[in-house]
C-alpha cells in the first residue's frame, strides 16, 4: 500500500504530527531518509502469514512482526496475529492515530545506528531486537522513549487481551460466560 | 426514543426545543432535567447505542464498541493515553461509579472566576437530587476486593486519610470489570437512568450521530446537521439537520472542543486541557490476592489532596488523590515494566498485584486544537510542581503497600524500578520516572477545555453556561468546568450540567424555541 501524503524521505517517513511533536524529530527524519529504505523483497511477512494489509505497509507490517516477536517471549499467542490486530485496529481508527504508529514503525526499523546497530532492525536476531528497544525505551530523547512505548504498549495489549494468555496471567475471564445473574430490565421506550 | 444512525440512511431532520450534542454525564444529565419540566428534546451522539448483553467484558469488545479511538488515543507525544467513552451514556458507561461532590475550596476557586451560584449550598440541591437518582451510596465491604483492603490496610498502618469512596450503583454484584459497561444494569450510568427517561417522555437520542455544523440564523446558534454514521464502518451513510432554539454542546472535554473550534475562531477554546494525569504503581504480595472483583476503587486516599508548600513557597508534599486500581490483563500488560521474559514474568505474577493510581490535581493544564491536516490533538505534560506531585504520590504509594506488607513495589518505567523497603523509596523513586514516556501513564478526567466565567477573554461561555459570543450556545459537560476538580469529576460535571439546565430553564422561559 502507498504511504500517505506529506513530505517524506526515501523511507516514507511523513513530518507531520508525531515527529514534529518531539523534540529531534526533524532530526530522526534526516537520519533514516539517509539510510537504505529496504526492499520489499525483505518485506515478506505479511505475504508469509497471508495478510490483507488494510493500514500499514508491508515493511511497516514486518516491523510489526519482528517487534512482537521480541516481545513475546514464552507467551501462547502467534506475533503474526498481534501484527495483523494492529493493521486491523490502525486502519478502523485512521489517522491521526494511523500515520503515527507508521512513523513510528519506520523509525524502528531505520534508525538502528542510535542503538550502534548497523542492520535494520527486521534483520536483527530477536535478542538484539529486544537490546535495541531497550536502547530506545531509555533515551535521552523523548521521541525514542516515545516510539518504544507506543509500540510495546499497542502489542502488549494487543497480546494479552487475547484468552490464550489467560492460564499465563491467571485471569478467570468475563462473568458473563462464567456466571449467571438477573439483570434488571430497562424500558429504553421505542428503539428504531 | 432511540434512534440509531447506524441504521439509517438518506437525511434525516428533526426539530426540537433543544438539541444537545453528547449524552454522558453533563449532556444527558441536562437533557433529563429539561425533558422533565416539558421540553422537547433532541440528544446526538457519535458513538453506537449498546446495552447490558452487549457488554462483554472482554476489551477487545469495548475498544471496539465504545472506547474513543478504540482506546488508543493519546496526547501528540503519546505521553498520556487518553481515556474515554463514545456512546450512548458516554463515559458513565465506563466509569467507575466514583461520586464525589467538588471540594468546597475548588468552588470557592471557581466562584472566583465570575460564577456566583459555585458555593456548596447553591450545588447541594443539585448534588442531593443527582445522588438521589443514581443511588449514591458509601461503598459497602461487601465490594471491597483485597487490593481495596490492602491499600486501606496500608493507609491505617500509617495514619494516612482515606475512605470507601461514594458509589453510584444499586445492587452491584461485584463482577468487577465496571469499566467495561455493566453487563447486569446495576452501575448507575446514564445509559440506564437519565436516558430511557427522555426517550420514554418523547426526546430523540441519536446514536451514531456526528454533529458537524452548527447552524446560525441572525448571528444565534439554531441548530446542528452532521452525518448518520455506520458503526461497523465508521463511515457517513446519511445525514442529519436538527433545528433547535438552543444548542448546547456536551461532548466531553474533549469531543465539545474539537467541535467548537471546528465551527468557531474563539480563543478560549483548547487554551486548557487539564486531564488529572493518572500514574501507576503496581505491588506483588507474593501470594495471589483478589484483585479482579467487587469494584475498581472501593476506597480512596485523601490524605494528599491539599497541596503544601514551605515557607519559602516550595513544595512540601500533596496536590493528589490515590485511587485503588485494578485493570484487565491487556491494559496492565500495556503499562508494566519491560520486554520479553522479565515482562512475561511479571505478568505471570497478574492475580498477586495491588495497584493504585494517582489522580494528580494539575497547576499546569495543556491545550487541545485542530491541526494543519484537520486532526485533533493534544498535548500535556507534567511540568514545574506538578512533577513533585506526581513524585510524591509514587513514593507514598510505594509507602502504603509495603506498609500493607507487599514483598515489592513497582513503578512501571522503562527502568523497572522496585522498590522493598523504606530506604528505596527515597533511593530508587524520582522524577526520571515521570519523565514523559517513562512510563505508560494516562488520563481519563477531562476538564476546562470550554471553561464557563465572568471574563470573555478567558473563558468560553458566562456563568450561566451560554457563550459569550454565541447566543443560543450552551456548554455544559466537563468542557465548562474551569478547572480541576482535584477528585474523580463526574459528579461535579452532572451538577454544574443539571444548574446550567435550570438556568436555561428559568432564563429561557420555559422552552428554547
Amino acid at each position: 500500500m502507498s504511504d500517505s501524503s506529506g513530505t517524506r524521505g526515501s523511507t516514507g517517513l511523513d513530518r507531520r504530527g508525531f515527529l514534529r511533536a518531539t523534540a529531534g524529530g526533524g532530526a530522526a527524519i534526516a537520519l533514516a531518509s539517509a539510510l537504505p529504505a529496504g526492499t520489499l523483497k525483505a518485506y515478506s511477512a505479511a505475504q508469509e502469514d497471508g495478510v490483507d494489509l488494510k493500514a500499514l505497509s508491508p515493511k511497516q507490517y514486518a516491523v510489526a512482526r519482528a517487534a512482537a516477536e521480541a516481545l513475546l517471549v514464552d507467551v501462547p499467542v502467534d506475533p503474526g496475529a498481534v501484527a495483523r490486530a494492529v493493521d486491523t485496529d490502525l486502519a478502523a481508527v485512521g489517522d491521526p492515530i494511523r500515520s503515527d504508529m507508521r512513523t513510528v514503525f519506520t523509525l524502528l526499523e531505520h534508525l538502528t545506528p542510535l542503538g550502534l546497530r548497523f542492520r535494520r532492525f527486521t534483520a536483527l536476531g530477536i535478542d538484539d531486537r529486544r537490546a535495541y528497544l531497550m536502547t530506545w525505551a531509555r533515551s535521552r530523547f523523548n521521541l525514542r522513549r516515545a516510539a518504544f512505548q507506543a509500540t510495546r504498549g499497542f502489542l502488549y495489549f494487543n497480546t494479552y487481551l487475547r484468552e490464550e494468555t489467560w492460564p499465563v496471567t491467571g485471569f478467570p475471564g468475563p462473568w458473563p460466560e462464567r456466571f449467571e445473574f438477573p439483570v434488571p430490565p430497562v424500558d429504553f421506550g421505542e428503539i428504531a | 426514543m432511540i434512534i440509531q444512525g447506524t441504521n439509517r440512511t438518506g437525511a434525516v431532520r428533526d426539530r426540537a426545543d433543544v438539541v444537545v450534542i453528547g449524552t454522558g454525564a453533563g449532556g444527558a444529565t441536562l437533557a433529563d432535567y429539561l425533558s422533565a419540566r416539558g421540553w422537547d428534546v433532541v440528544m446526538l451522539d457519535k458513538g453506537g447505542f449498546f446495552q447490558a448483553h452487549d457488554f462483554t467484558q472482554r476489551e477487545d469488545d469495548a475498544m471496539v464498541d465504545f472506547n474513543g479511538r478504540r482506546g488508543l488515543d493519546s496526547t501528540v507525544d503519546n505521553a498520556y493515553f487518553l481515556n474515554y467513552a463514545e456512546c450512548i451514556g458516554g463515559s458513565t458507561v465506563h466509569y467507575w461509579g466514583d461520586s464525589f461532590r467538588a471540594p468546597a475550596d475548588r468552588l470557592e476557586r471557581w466562584r472566583g472566576l465570575g460564577i456566583d451560584w459555585m458555593t456548596v449550598s447553591d450545588l447541594a440541591p443539585h448534588f442531593d437530587a443527582i445522588e438521589a437518582d443514581l443511588g449514591t451510596h458509601i461503598c459497602p465491604e461487601r465490594l471491597f476486593n483485597e487490593n481495596n483492603r490492602l491499600v486501606r490496610q496500608g493507609c491505617e498502618a500509617l495514619g494516612f486519610a482515606g475512605d470507601a469512596v461514594p458509589t453510584a450503583r444499586v445492587d452491584c454484584i461485584g463482577c468487577g470489570w465496571t469499566q467495561y459497561g455493566c453487563s447486569y444494569n446495576r452501575k448507575s450510568s446514564q445509559l440506564i437512568t437519565t436516558i430511557p427517561r427522555v426517550s420514554r417522555r418523547g426526546g430523540r437520542i441519536y446514536s451514531d450521530a456526528r454533529a458537524e455544523r452548527l447552524i446560525m440564523e441572525g448571528g444565534r446558534a439554531r441548530g446542528v446537521t452532521g452525518s448518520l454514521i455506520d458503526r461497523d464502518t465508521d463511515e457517513a451513510h446519511g445525514t442529519f439537520r436538527i433545528d433547535a432554539g438552543l444548542v448546547v454542546v456536551a461532548g466531553g472535554a474533549i469531543g465539545s472542543a474539537e467541535f467548537l473550534l471546528r465551527n468557531l475562531e474563539d480563543p478560549t477554546v483548547g487554551k486548557r486541557f487539564y486531564i488529572n494525569p493518572h500514574y501507576f504503581v503496581y505491588a506483588d504480595f507474593g501470594r495471589e490476592i483478589d484483585n479482579v472483583t467487587g469494584i475498581p476503587c472501593a476506597y480512596e486516599v485523601h490524605e494528599f489532596r491539599e497541596l503544601h508548600t514551605d515557607s519559602a513557597g516550595r513544595y512540601a508534599r500533596g496536590g493528589y488523590t490515590m485511587l485503588c486500581n485494578h485493570q484487565s490483563p491487556g491494559v496492565t500488560a500495556a503499562t508494566l515494566s519491560d520486554i520479553g521474559v522479565e515482562h512475561r514474568a511479571r505478568m505471570g505474577r497478574y492475580r498477586q498485584l495491588g495497584s493504585l493510581m494517582s489522580v494528580i490535581d494539575e497547576t499546569h493544564p495543556g491545550r487541545l486544537w485542530v491541526d494543519d491536516d484537520g486532526h485533533r490533538r493534544t498535548s500535556f505534560r507534567v511540568r514545574g510542581v506538578d512533577v513533585h506531585k506526581a513524585v510524591d504520590f509514587l513514593k507514598n504509594a510505594a509507602r502504603i503497600f509495603l506498609a500493607a506488607g507487599a514483598r515489592e513495589v513497582w513503578i512501571p518505567d522503562v527502568w523497572g524500578t522496585v522498590v522493598r523497603d523504606e530506604a528505596g523509596v527515597e533511593r530508587e523513586i524520582g522524577i526520571r520516572s515521570v519523565m514523559p514516556n517513562a512510563q505508560f501513564a494516562a488520563g481519563s478526567h477531562f476538564l476546562g477545555t470550554a471553561p464557563i466565567g465572568a471574563d470573555a477573554e478567558d473563558s468560553f461561555a458566562d456563568q450561566h453556561g451560554e457563550a459569550h459570543r454565541v447566543p443560543g450556545l450552551y456548554v455544559a459537560d466537563g468542557a465548562a468546568v474551569p478547572g480541576s476538580v482535584s477528585k474523580d469529576p463526574s459528579l461535579t460535571i452532572m451538577a454544574v450540567a443539571r444548574r446550567i439546565a435550570q438556568g436555561m430553564h428559568e432564563r429561557e422561559g420555559g422552552r428554547g424555541s
